[in-house]
């Protein structure tokens, strides 16, 4: 038990090789890939019997509510809650000179870009900062009120809201406690990604263009708020949290309130209002997890914390930001040097460089990206939906231009160009082959099939050119990239098989988003082990000690995958292995075995029922095989009496899988999988709307593990990416620096009636994924994708550039010269 | 703000066929009143000012919004919840499944009602119907598309039942 042998770790490396072509598929998939399986989820959800943080209520449960900053820049000078505290149903108020709030605190992921801050501070750094006091109340709306009647005489602080005002050296500091010498991170480099060599690449190109965009923030809109629940028993904390990432939970958490053992934390991870990036994971949310939790302490009671709707719009998407291009190429299309800066704010985390997906897709041979990001006085940038968004905005750009340029149809563009780190197909293919895949060209079987839905040949014309019936301008745009997973990282995932009736359960914390995980990894664990898909079970929500990484949505299947596959595997042979073995060793002997005279090989498991290969007819069912746990009878009193087992020995097995995998990027083998998306758009002159008129996305997901599963990120992400790319943005008053849409009234996202028109939604099975059966995982990529492809189309209806997104009607008019 | 300073009157109201009363404070919305107080949290605050559906319950035989009703209101009114209409068996929730018209599954319950709510009073509504109807209900990961699918079905199946 417990530890795997050396023999089976030796199998699980050779298995994990994920480099290479899955040397062990299963010779037939029974629920791999079939639709129309149950959703573990679906009818909790669908049935309104989910539960979520946001509805736990506990007895004698406190409501925690945060003094927001007035400002986009001040300091606490003096604060009064005299007045407060008289409020009845007040049960305390926590400051930030509260003797055991820490002056830093691990309140994060990343530490080494934003520091430790303290979990409440005495410092607003952007307009409604959660900061200075939290009131704890018997009902949320008594603290809400005691807030309101905190006195505080606020130093205001000059500040800045422009990213290139920031820039400048005379600038007012946006964040002095943090960066006392400059609004840049680090001097003004965050990243450079180079290739080749770009002076050259431009020497060499026919023609050279430049341009710049500029992409105005927008933010995630988690249906549910942040929240989390924090009490104490004793010296016992238990939570329940809203997290993408519970272990990061437990990691930070063990390190506060001068340190909690890790295995006395009770952690609760409930199904999630959906998060969409990693906000979930900085001190703007981990802050008030901390108060929530100093003030349980204090006051004996649970604390429950949640952001109002608006405290949540203050953080934005890490893409927002100036963007400026200069692209050599020639008259054919073919492109030979990018060299691009971005100026980006507030990036609590990494960005990825905006050049990135022209180094993994393409054999452009030149590239220069860089990166610098500045601070300014608005809430924190984080991945949100993702990271990549920055370089697949940049590519949809780069590739829409040349092809505009050079008056190309676009697809054309793009399979000239595809290629992998400066190479071409050519070389792709002698990878492939080499790494054991199958030689497909990914994008062309991509773009064969997505033109065909689209019926794109017909329909795609030159810029400008198509004025239809109606009196609209008709658009189409056309994109693509590879197809990326979010895989470097590790997973843990255990199975065992219950008493009593022999089902599975997997074990292994992580969070549900809602992209039916759950239920992929049963797949993986049904087909594997020989069960029946109804006899495999999997709660995320509960702590075994294993977690996966998480979160799902975040296209981690390339790395969960194999870690459940595999301990599938271990399990199956342990099983084989105890039902050819005497049983309930006793101190007077044991029961025969289950299959005596067999060697484990001689077995199989379909069905949940194990049997003789040679002989089907020879099985027992998982379920009387395994037994009930503790029971009194034969096992001591008739051993050897005619009963042919009595117990089985716990049946369990874990597995485990760390990955470099594509994330990194130096790549240990190049991406091979690809994704095209096509829309479809009119363009009203007169009013200057957008009207979607068809979405066709193709992705090639190398195995589609849960297929409806793969198509519900298609299509709501196209939704998703199409609603960013149309209408999302925060406004705020240049004058104040306080945000002005903060809701969901005046910060539009889509509708039924937005996007109000047909997604074909089209799945390409190539093997050639970094995960299991050679699959990739999907989540992130067509919500990302998609928001920068509606330039482009409105580009092809109207024939000017809008270089300011989103791409709303008065930009629409405004590049017409109607306004 | 929440006081002891008002009169809380007694309110009766039928939720899900079965009766109850309840002394309600002034201030509380019927959201408050059914989610924190009755344990139906199948109704979802998403936003916090009637912009997003999430909150939908079904209030003698019209689709409205919790969060913007005041529990005080609700004197003799029956209410239908998400969890009701699952209880009864109806067949949206099946079809709500199995065309995954959820992904977080927040906002779910909200579109489940407002559907149901159409089908009580257009048992045969139209595509762009349906769309209408549910346009006031927000789902941030994009599961529009499957919503029609599910709710045309269930219009199909019951009307030719």
């Amino acid at each position: 038990m417990g530890r795997m042998s050396d023999k089976e770790e030796q199998t699980m490396r050779e298995m994990q090789d994920n480099l290479r072509a899955d040397p062990f598929p299963l010779k037939t998939y029974t629920h791999i890939g079939k639709r129309g399986e149950r959703r573990l989820d679906g009818y909790h959800k669908a049935g309104g019997r989910a539960d979520y943080t946001m509805d736990v209520q506990l007895p004698g449960m406190l409501h925690l509510k945060f003094l927001n900053a007035p400002y986009p820049h001040a300091e606490i000078k003096h604060m009064d809650t005299t007045e407060a505290e008289r409020l009845p149903g007040v049960r305390y108020i926590l400051r930030y000179d509260h003797p055991e709030l820490p002056p830093r605190a691990s309140l994060g992921k990343v530490t080494g870009i934003y520091g430790d801050p303290p979990p409440l501070s005495r410092f607003a750094h952007f307009e409604g900062e959660p900061m200075g006091a939290a009131v704890a109340a018997e009902t949320e709306a008594i603290a809400e009120e005691a807030v309101r009647r905190i006195k505080v005489e606020w130093e205001e602080r000059p500040f800045n809201l422009d990213i290139m005002a920031a820039k400048d050296k005379n600038a007012p500091l946006s964040y002095p406690e943090m960066y006392p010498d400059s609004n840049y991170w680090n001097n003004g480099f965050f990243d450079v990604l180079t290739q080749g060599n770009v002076k050259k690449g431009f020497a060499a190109a026919g023609r050279t263009i430049e341009f710049e965009f500029n992409r105005r923030g927008h933010t995630w809109i988690g249906p549910e708020r942040p929240c989390g629940v924090f009490r104490w028993k004793g010296d016992s904390p238990e939570l329940w949290v809203k997290q993408q990432r519970p272990h990061l939970v437990k990691k930070n958490l063990s390190s506060w309130y001068g340190g909690v053992p890790m295995n006395k934390i009770k952690l609760h991870c409930l199904y999630q209002g959906a998060s969409f990036g990693g906000w979930v994971q900085v001190p703007w949310n981990m802050g008030p997890l901390y108060c929530a939790g100093l003030v349980a302490k204090e006051t004996g009671r649970p604390v429950k914390y949640a952001f109002s709707r608006r405290e949540d719009f203050y953080g934005q998407s890490m893409d927002d930001g100036i963007y400026r291009f200069k692209v050599g190429f020639n008259s054919d299309g073919t492109i030979l040097a990018v060299d691009c800066t971005t100026t980006f704010t507030n990036q609590i985390w990494p960005v990825f460089n905006p050049v990135n997906h022209l180094r993994e897709n393409t054999r452009i041979p030149h590239l220069k990206g860089k990166i610098e990001t500045v601070w300014i006085n608005k809430g924190p940038a984080v991945p949100t939906r993702c990271e990549q968004l920055p370089a697949s905005l940049s590519l949809t750009a780069i590739f829409s231009r040349v092809a505009a340029e050079c008056g190309l149809d676009p697809v054309e563009v793009a399979l000239k160009n595809d290629g992998v780190e400066g190479h071409d197909l050519d070389h792709v293919a002698v990878e492939k082959e080499k790494l054991g895949f199958p030689v497909i060209d990914s994008l062309a079987v991509c773009v064969q099939k997505g033109k065909a839905a689209m019926d794109w040949d017909a329909k795609w014309h030159p810029p400008g050119a198509r004025r239809l019936p109606n009196g609209r301008m008709h658009g189409m745009g056309f994109t693509w990239t590879n197809e990326w997973d979010d895989s470097l990282g590790s997973s843990e995932m255990a199975i065992r098989i219950e008493r009593n009736d022999g089902t599975a359960t997997i074990l292994s914390m992580g969070c549900d988003q809602g992209v039916d995980a759950e239920n992929t990894y049963c797949r993986i664990a049904a087909d594997e082990l020989g069960l029946k898909l109804e006899d495999v079970h999997y709660n995320p929500q509960i702590d075994p000690g294993f977690f996966r990484m998480s979160p799902d949505s975040s296209t981690n299947l390339s790395v969960n995958g194999w870690a459940v596959r595999h301990a599938a595997r271990i399990l199956k042979q342990r099983i084989l292995e105890a039902a050819v073995r005497p049983t309930a060793q006793t101190q007077r002997g044991s029961f025969r075995p289950a299959f005596p005279d067999c060697a484990p090989e001689d077995l199989d498991i379909a069905d949940s029922v194990i049997f003789r290969k040679s002989d089907p007819s020879e099985s027992v069912s998982m379920a009387d095989f395994v037994q009930a746990a503790g029971q009194s009878g034969p096992i001591t009193s008739t051993e050897n009496a005619g009963f042919r087992w009595a117990f089985t020995e716990p049946l369990f097995a874990f597995s485990y899988h760390v990955q470099v995998g594509s994330y990194n990027p130096h790549n240990p083998r190049p991406h091979l999988t690809r994704q095209a998306h096509f829309l479809e758009i009119e363009v009203d002159t007169e009013t200057g709307e957008i009207h979607i008129v068809k979405v066709v996305n193709v992705n090639d997901v190398g195995k589609a593990i849960n297929p409806m599963s793969c198509e519900g990120q298609q299509y709501g992400g196209s939704v998703m990416g199409l609603s960013r790319g149309k209408f999302e943005e925060m406004i705020y008053d240049p004058v104040t620096g306080v945000m002005l849409n903060g809701n969901l009234i005046d910060y539009k996202i889509a509708t039924t009636l937005d996007v109000d028109a047909p997604i074909d939604t089209i799945l390409v099975e190539s093997g050639m994924g970094y995960g299991p059966y050679g699959s990739v995982g999907i989540g992130e990529d067509i919500g990302t994708v998609m928001t920068g492809l509606v330039g482009p189309a409105v580009h092809n209806a109207i024939g000017v550039w809008i270089d300011d997104h989103p791409i709303t009607p008065d930009k629409v008019l405004k590049a017409l010269g109607k306004i | 703000m929440e006081t002891n300073a008002f009169a809380c009157p007694h309110i009766r109201l039928t939720v899900n066929g079965k009766a109850y009363t309840r002394e309600v404070r002034p201030n509380w919305t019927l959201y408050q009143l059914i989610h924190d107080h009755l344990g139906l949290t199948g109704a979802k605050q998403f936003c916090d000012r009637g912009a997003c559906g999430s909150c939908t319950v079904i209030m003698d035989g019209k689709a409205v919004l919790s969060c913007m009703i005041l529990a005080v209101e609700c004197d003799g009114k029956t209410i239908e919840t998400v969890e009701g209409i699952a209880d009864a068996g109806h067949p949206l929730i099946d079809a709500y499944v199995r065309h995954h018209a959820m992904q977080c599954g927040y906002c779910t319950p909200g579109f489940v009602t407002t559907s149901k709510a159409l089908l009580d009073n257009n048992p045969k509504p139209t595509a762009q119907e349906v769309k209408i109807a549910l346009s006031g209900n927000l789902c941030r990961c994009g599961t529009y598309p499957q919503h029609t699918i599910a709710v045309l079905e269930v219009s199909q199946k019951l009307t030719t039942s």
